[in-house]
């Protein structure tokens, strides 16, 4: 039974305390919030400028050239493409299987996939060198002879990132709207009128909640393939290229994992801080922090045996280039990299196997970043490693980023950052709805917290 | 014929569905508000699932014929010979026929979700309260004068903590 009112104490929350801890949050920023704003705005505007003198002098000002013609770019669009994922898996798989950690976590996550494929698509046009034709990828009928070829895994993109940023924005709008109204019915001056019509006129009425209930399960539906597919896809804009050390039949389910992984991190990341700042810890306790560690743990474990059947296939198959790719992988100039690689995603994870670390909101924030760079490099080290040192040795040739590159890449996160930190001000960074239909799992959660305080 | 609309609060969930059937029992025809998705609520005010589900299921039967048509029209349209493959290689295209059958049910179930909810509706709701939003669950009557007395006495009798009623 959903009761609405009881004893209020921090140990048993109510509808009432849930609505005033989320729409404390939605109070104007202070000024240390706007120089956060401003501070994000900064490498945004410098990465705006640094790409606009690429555009005008070509792609020149970057370090791609014959054989590592991708590489910071493809390798942020892959980054970003797998923060994405965890979203959709905690907000759509998670509530499937009606899990129920994920109600106070999922808003958050949902946020950070539509921000991170909405960064994740600025990548394939800021790596074009006409970037005003990136049009041409849309199978339209044109004069020009042109026409996608939609046996290319690049068209394939086209078509998996844009749908799944449309499902993601669609799936976060619904599950905003009577979040929204409840801030509407609580608000004053612009911010009512801008709920108002976020809202779209919501009432909660038994007609519409029969209706939502219906489409929020359907979409959920719908996402978990399209999350499931659209990391594949991404895989094989590799998998599918003659390349050693890129033609791989495991790369679907591997980069699936590693996207989950590397996006369950990112939660962390983002949510331990506004947990702190925000002071949310009556809402996101221990239990969820530990149910998102049990997460990372098992996706790295994942990544992990990836690595190692993958090195085991470069070895049963004998192939001369695939050898010598994977020795310049492990041993190479670049073999740092692949070594920090192994030490972020494969060791660090498994201090979580140590239940206090799983709770330990510091220390889950360090192996979340350890996560985060240790995903980055994964994907910098299969792309630009594997066109590094190709099929022909003569051509071998490995890369270093630009200035361009770097501040670009840098300015990508503060972008990121900067939209979800927007967004948590202005909008429902909680699901008040999900966290009431679960709100005796939260009382359960808190009473579980205070008995191990005690 | 109705001449006055009841509109009582109730602090929980339970409460409010006993209400909603003790209505119906009476051959009321009661309508309801709640803070958050109630399937008790919704069992005891309808028989049938959403029809939302069947516009979704025709969005995407028609993404995935349509990620049919685009696919194999144009190629064959702009016939490309690449190295002696079919014109029309369908495993590939399976994966543009799979994201527009879930990009097209998706819009599918949102947009009829919007039209069976009547969203975006700009007039008040009648007998809506902003607490129906935060931590009460309410319970819409309309019923006769007459019977005005006998309805207020049933809703007290089930737990409403605040009842209003206004003339139609």
């Amino acid at each position: 039974m959903a009761a609405a009112v009881s004893t209020t104490t921090a140990q048993a929350p109510t509808f009432a305390d849930i609505d005033r801890e989320v729409r404390r949050v939605l109070n104007p920023g202070g000024l240390q919030y706007w120089a956060w704003i401003c501070f994000c705005l900064f490498f945004v505007l410098i990465a705006g400028a640094l790409w606009t003198n690429q555009v005008y002098e070509g792609l020149g000002v970057t370090h791609l050239t014959q054989p590592t013609m991708w590489a910071v770019y493809i390798t942020n669009f892959v980054f970003w493409v797998g923060i994405a994922h965890s979203g959709t898996l905690i907000s759509a798989i998670l509530y499937l299987f009606r899990t129920r950690w994920r109600t106070a976590v999922y808003r958050l996550a949902e946020t950070m996939t539509v921000f991170a494929v909405l960064t994740a698509g600025l990548f394939p046009i800021i790596h074009l060198g006409r970037p005003w034709f990136f049009y041409w990828l849309a199978p339209y009928p044109n004069e020009r002879s042109l026409q996608p070829d939609f046996r290319s895994p690049l068209v394939w993109d086209f078509f998996a990132i844009s749908t799944y940023l449309t499902i993601s924005s669609l799936f976060l709008f619904m599950g905003l709207i009577p979040d929204v109204a409840n801030a509407r019915d609580a608000a004053k001056g612009w911010r009512k009128t801008f709920y108002s019509i976020m809202s779209m006129g919501w009432r909660g009425t038994d007609r519409q909640w029969r209706h939502f209930s219906m489409a929020y399960l359907l979409l959920a539906g719908f996402a978990t393939p399209l999350v499931l597919s659209v990391h594949s896809v991404v895989s094989w804009d590799f998998a599918m290229a003659q390349l050693p050390g890129w033609h791989s039949t495991i790369f679907a389910p591997y980069f699936v994992a590693g996207a989950i992984f590397s996006g369950v991190a990112m939660v962390l990341t983002l949510l331990i801080p506004i947990r702190k700042i925000m002071g949310l810890e009556d809402l996101i306790t221990p239990w969820h922090l530990d149910n998102l560690a049990k997460v990372i743990l098992l996706t790295s474990l994942i990544v992990s045996y990836s690595y190692i059947c993958e090195s085991f296939m470069v070895w049963y198959s004998q192939d001369a280039i695939e050898l010598a790719t994977f020795h310049q992988r492990y041993w190479g100039p670049q073999g740092y990299l692949f070594w920090m690689m192994v030490a972020c995603n494969c060791v660090i994870p498994l201090l979580l196997f140590v239940p206090r670390i799983r709770i330990s909101a510091v220390w889950l924030f360090i192996i979340s970043l350890f996560v985060n760079v240790g995903m980055w490099l994964e994907r910098f080290v299969i792309i630009e490693g594997s066109l590094a040192t190709n099929t022909e040795p003569s051509q071998w040739r490995f890369y270093h980023p630009s200035v361009t590159e770097i501040f670009i890449t840098v300015g990508s996160f503060a972008w990121f950052l900067m939209l979800f930190s927007l967004f948590a001000r202005f909008l429902p960074i909680i699901s008040m709805t999900e966290l009431k239909e679960g709100i005796q799992w939260l009382r359960e959660a808190l009473r579980d917290n205070y008995r191990r305080a005690a | 014929m109705s001449d006055v609309r009841m509109v009582a609060s109730f602090p929980d969930e339970e409460q409010c569905v006993h209400m909603i059937e003790r209505l119906r029992e009476a051959r009321l025809r009661p309508k309801a508000f709640s803070p958050i998705p109630s399937e008790k609520i919704r069992e005891a005010l309808y028989e049938q699932p959403s029809r939302v589900r069947a516009w979704v299921l025709g969005g995407g039967i028609f993404g995935a014929l349509s990620g049919f048509a685009i696919t194999i029209g144009t190629s064959y349209e702009w016939n490309l010979n690449a190295g002696g493959k079919p014109i029309d290689s369908l495993p590939p295209y399976l994966i543009i026929v799979f994201e527009l059958m879930i990009l097209c049910g998706g819009l599918a179930g949102l947009l009829s979700f919007f039209f069976y909810s009547r969203l975006p509706v700009l007039d008040p709701t009648p007998g809506y309260s902003e607490h129906f939003s935060s931590n009460r669950f309410g319970v819409v009557v309309d019923c006769a004068d007459t019977e005005s007395s006998r309805i207020e006495a049933l809703l007290r009798e089930g737990g409403a903590e605040e009842i209003t009623s206004e003339p139609l």
